[in-house]
């Protein structure tokens, strides 16, 4: 029988497998995971979550606009740029360079599209009359004329670029016109980054200190003590906001990139594994068995990573969990104090970008619902999973 | 000739507390006990709970250190040797612990876990570490098919019979066995004793035998220890324990078990009250709380060790002043 067979046919894994709702949740872990990777590999290009899409505020497909939207919307995207493009001297080249996320202009002559545009602007003129958009039949019939029109300037779309430009509209842009969907999306990639590696260090440097200190007892252990007493005394989010700012102010290189989070996370998260290994350490300390492994000769080291570390390896994957969603809740809360992540999406700064702006009072809620239906299902799935496991690990619950 | 040897061997735990975590109290584990252990000998250890009889098993193998006294092993001193030079030593003693459920490692295989000894001391090149292995199994009686498997898909006794595989994987000379068969069903028990008894005859074992089971003991041993509070009390060979028995304390330990034969049984009246605390033991003899035949000279001195009979030593004032087995005195 295989490892891995082992492992599942375990009693631990039976009962995490008998938890529907676990089931569930690890299959939305699994999906979040599989996004990550793949945009990892590249899926998604840069210019997805980072360009501008479409116009700025827009709904997204599922909420239909109103009028005044809609003439601003046909108004500023295409049009503007193609008659900008029109008036230059190098008109091919200038045409050519026109783009809005996936779309393009039209592949027609230049004296076409010119007619194009005079219509369009000759239409755009009478509607410019009305002064209110919404209530009048005969401005809402010319407003799509108008839009008519101005489509005609696009080039149709298809395949692969008409799904990522309807994807990309899918959920609405924010006021920059960038794709909430695709930062949304993205944001999962950063914060599963962020999750797992302050997860593996934070589970790393606690089991080690934690399996020390216990084993070995005497001044090891008032060191390791001592540090995490001192660790723990100080607020947790305080400390992470001075190590994020120091990082923030330094000027250094590294400001840009996740490592100040990183540092500030992995400094105060071990404390909670170090703490339960060293107990059951000490506990497991007393067990026959390692006390079989002493009376053979065996040092110390392999004492500690042959017979007590692997049986303290439930923990570590309880407490990796719990680190996991820690670290990911962290992280938005630091971006949204804009100490966190910078030059990538994250649900924080997606939060942060919809408050700041005012959007979310005069109704543009988009922005910041989408962030939080996926952090918010992201985190229930997690705390599901780690207490489905610790249930699982528990010898006392059938 | 003596393969082990101790002598005045003394563990105080200290108890730590109040402010500044200081030694308030000492927890009196063993009060220099000496004895030696022959070749080939089984020597039984017997006492109630609490007694020091495991205390003194894992001072030997240096799972602890002693207070005081001296462990020597073939005429070395060990009591205070380091890790390397404890080493030799580590591959002629070795230790069967009293629960199998404990006493092997749950995330290893019951083949890795001997294995593990095999190759660290060098017993079996790489490549017959598995014949080796199957070998020691075949000597202990557990199926050489289930060495892959782990400790929770055994019986606690082929789990014993492990531990023992375990600790005869290098070859020991000398077994301390802490209440081997005591964790066990009694039919149980009587096979891993059995068990014991052939790798004993068969690899000329010494074996010092820990147990509270004086009925094991009998069956077992050559000589016995009795201990009290930390103190041998008496100290005998196994031909006829009922009879032999001087110390109140033995004879009383005799009068709890249950004996078939009911011509043998006893009419000692079963023991009262209780064990005095190990922090502060009393001053003089420490069976005289419960002693019927307590004096006072008991409650002020403790009582030697003295030699009664060959290889008989009692410790108890009224026992040694008794005329009739012949005392050292008069000899």
């Amino acid at each position: 029988m295989s490892k891995l067979q082992r492992i599942l046919n375990s009693r631990e894994a039976r009962k995490l497998f008998r938890d529907k709702i676990a089931v569930v949740a690890l299959v939305l872990i699994a999906g979040y995971l599989l996004i990550a990777l793949l945009l990892m590999c590249g899926v998604l290009p840069p210019k997805a979550y980072a360009d501008v899409v479409g116009p700025s505020n827009s709904r997204g497909l599922f909420l239909s606009e109103n009028a005044e939207k809609r003439y601003e919307i046909a108004r500023t995207a295409m049009l503007g740029k193609v008659k900008r493009a029109l008036q230059r001297e190098d008109v091919e080249v200038a045409l050519d360079e026109v783009h809005l996320g996936w779309l393009r202009v039209a592949e027609k002559p230049p004296e076409e599209l010119k007619s194009i545009v005079e219509e369009s602007l000759e239409l755009q003129r009478q509607l410019k009359a009305f002064e209110r958009l919404d209530d009048d039949p005969d401005a809402k019939a010319l407003l799509t004329a108008f839009e008519q029109k101005t489509n005609q300037l696009v080039a149709p779309l298809s395949g692969a670029d008409y799904f990522m430009h309807n994807a990309a509209l899918l959920l609405g842009t924010d006021a920059q016109g960038r794709s909430i969907l695709f930062r949304a999306l993205y944001s999962i990639k950063v914060a599963i980054q962020i999750g797992v590696v302050t997860a593996l260090v934070c589970v790393l440097i606690g089991a080690l200190l934690g399996s020390a200190a216990g084993y070995f007892g005497g001044w090891v252990d008032y060191v390791v003590v001592w540090l995490y007493t001192t660790f723990s005394s100080i607020p947790n989010l305080v400390l992470l906001v001075i190590i994020a700012y120091a990082f923030t102010t330094s000027g250094s290189d590294a400001k840009d990139t996740l490592l100040p989070v990183y540092i500030a996370f992995c400094a105060t998260f071990w404390i909670g594994t170090c703490r339960v290994v060293r107990g059951e350490t000490l506990k497991l300390k007393q067990m026959e068995y390692v006390q079989a492994a002493k009376t053979a000769g065996f040092g110390s080291f392999r004492v500690l990573f042959r017979h007590i570390l692997p049986n303290t390896s439930h923990l570590m994957l309880i407490n990796f969990s719990l680190l996991l969603i820690g670290a990911i809740k962290s992280e938005v809360i630091l971006s949204y104090l804009g100490l966190g992540v910078k030059g990538q999406p994250s649900w924080g700064l997606m939060i942060r970008d919809a408050g700041n702006n005012g959007d979310v009072m005069t109704g543009f809620f988009w922005q910041i619902g989408t962030a939080t239906a996926f952090m918010f299902v992201l985190v229930l799935a997690f705390n599901i999973l780690s207490d489905a496991l610790q249930d699982a690990f528990d010898p006392k619950h059938l | 000739m003596a393969l082990l040897e101790v002598e005045n061997l003394v563990k105080h735990f200290p108890v730590r507390g109040g402010l500044m975590n200081r030694v308030i109290k000492q927890v009196h584990a063993v009060n220099g006990v000496s004895f030696s252990v022959d070749k080939g000998e089984i020597v039984g250890i017997v006492g109630e709970s609490g007694c020091g009889k495991s205390t003194l098993g894992k001072l030997i193998v240096r799972l602890l250190e002693a207070t005081a006294g001296a462990v020597k092993f073939d005429g070395h001193d060990i009591t205070h040797s380091s890790p390397s030079a404890l080493l030799p030593f580590r591959r002629r003693m070795q230790m069967i612990f009293q629960d199998p459920h404990a006493s092997l490692n749950p995330r290893m295989t019951v083949g890795a876990a001997v294995r593990e000894v095999l190759a660290f001391h060098q017993i079996a090149a790489r490549g017959e570490l598995n014949t080796k292995l199957d070998e020691l199994f075949t000597q202990v009686g557990v199926n050489t098919d289930s060495k892959e498997k782990y400790p929770h898909e055994f019986s606690g006794g082929q789990k014993q019979r492990v531990g023992i595989a375990r600790a005869l994987a290098v070859n020991p000379e000398f077994i301390i066995a802490d209440e081997p068969v005591s964790a066990l069903d009694v039919s149980i028990q009587a096979q891993v004793l059995n068990v014991l008894m052939d790798l004993k005859a068969e690899f000329n074992l010494t074996m010092l035998f820990i147990s509270h089971d004086l009925k094991v003991i009998d069956h077992f041993c050559d000589r016995m220890l009795v201990m009290y509070l930390g103190f041998v009390v008496e100290e005998m060979p196994c031909q006829d324990i009922h009879a032999d028995a001087l110390h109140p304390y033995t004879r009383a330990l005799l009068g709890a078990n249950p004996v078939s034969d009911p011509d043998k049984r006893s009419e000692l009246t079963v023991l009262e009250g209780e064990v005095p605390s190990p922090y502060n033991p009393p001053q003089g003899c420490p069976f005289a709380t419960r002693c019927d035949l307590v004096t006072d000279q008991c409650r002020q001195e403790m009582p030697p060790l003295v030699e009664l009979d060959a290889g008989h030593r009692v410790a108890c004032w009224e026992v040694n002043k008794t005329p009739e087995p012949i005392t050292a005195a008069e000899v």
